[in-house]
């Protein structure tokens, strides 16, 4: 959880291939703008607009 | 003369109700209507990466984008009348956006300004600093709705771009080659790409230095140019040696 009781990723901004499997299996996931993208797999949470990014990881704002 | 613009915050958490249309959208639709109305000729839009931190109200991601431009002084108040009409118009509702036009050559402390765009990469500030420096320094910073808070990321922007050693390209870069493979001088002569330089070492390539293209071409913007990154493929003199960045290995441009 982090400051504001947001719900944190546990693996940080490195685990590339469990961000990739919560995403494939994630009904909501919605690629951000290009810019944004920083996962070389296309569907992953990491690449996902509705993910907000935190100092250690980040939050699901779905 | 050659200017800076640079917009922050102009967005929110998108929904799946409505498109949002993100900063860099807006940067390039500005862009665009300077070149429209023939008030000068851009640059393309480099992005900027600033401090994510709990104390900081940004929407996603916390980046700022700039674009340079080469700029008919006499129509440096059109467009910032245009730029600013435009944000308050265009950025999305609960966005807090800022506006930053400064005059290259009319900065007299650039070192200030990089050195601000630097400091909001690592530390908080607030917008008084922001406008205090920009006062000093005579540039235009302007907010356009919500809290105005945009207007720290909109300077920080103008700063690290200037100081030319941050932030990636805007966008995929379309490399005309056949097979994937081409040669770091047939890289640079296509016009977009300054330097091709090697990530981990920084040694720049020879010319005729081969490089397996990947699908994600995206320069980053060092010692003011646009640089194209690769990473080492073979130790050994067996060609081709290297292959374009992943986008993971530009994550913290």
């Amino acid at each position: 959880m982090t400051d504001k009781s947001e719900r944190e990723f546990s693996g940080g901004k490195e685990d590339w291939d469990v961000a990739a499997q919560l995403a494939e299996n994630c009904s909501e996931f919605k690629a951000d703008d290009e810019d944004e993208i920083v996962a070389d797999e296309p569907v992953s949470c990491y690449n996902c607009r509705f993910r907000r990014w935190t100092r250690d990881s980040f939050v699901c704002c779905k | 003369m050659r200017i800076l613009v640079s917009i922050d915050d102009t967005d929110t958490m998108k929904t799946d109700s409505g498109e949002v249309r993100g900063t860099g959208e807006l940067a390039q639709l500005i862009m665009q209507e300077v070149e429209n109305r023939g008030w000068g000729k851009c640059d393309p839009i480099t992005r900027h990466q600033l401090l994510v931190h709990p104390d900081i109200p940004y929407t996603s991601h916390n980046s700022a984008m700039c674009f340079e431009a080469e700029f008919d002084y006499n129509k440096l108040s059109y467009l910032i009348n245009f730029a600013s009409d435009f944000l308050t118009s265009e950025s999305a509702p609960d966005s807090d956006p800022g506006l930053c036009v400064a005059v290259n050559d009319r900065i007299s402390r650039p070192g200030w300004l990089i050195g601000f765009g630097y400091m909001a990469k690592n530390i908080i500030l607030t917008k008084e600093q922001a406008y205090d420096l920009a006062e000093k320094l005579d540039i235009h910073l302007s907010e356009h709705g919500g809290t105005g808070q945009g207007v720290i990321g909109a300077l920080a922007g103008a700063g690290l771009r200037l100081g030319g050693n941050d932030g990636r390209y805007k966008g995929k870069l379309k490399i005309k080659n056949e097979d994937n493979l081409i040669t770091a001088g047939e890289i640079c002569a296509q016009g977009k790409i300054d330097l091709v330089k090697c990530l981990d070492e920084g040694i720049t390539l020879n010319d005729d230095d081969l490089v397996i293209l990947g699908d994600h071409i995206k320069p980053v913007r060092l010692y003011g140019k646009s640089v194209l990154l690769v990473s080492r493929i073979a130790a050994d003199n067996t060609r081709p040696q290297w292959q374009t960045c992943s986008k993971k290995q530009l994550k913290d441009f």
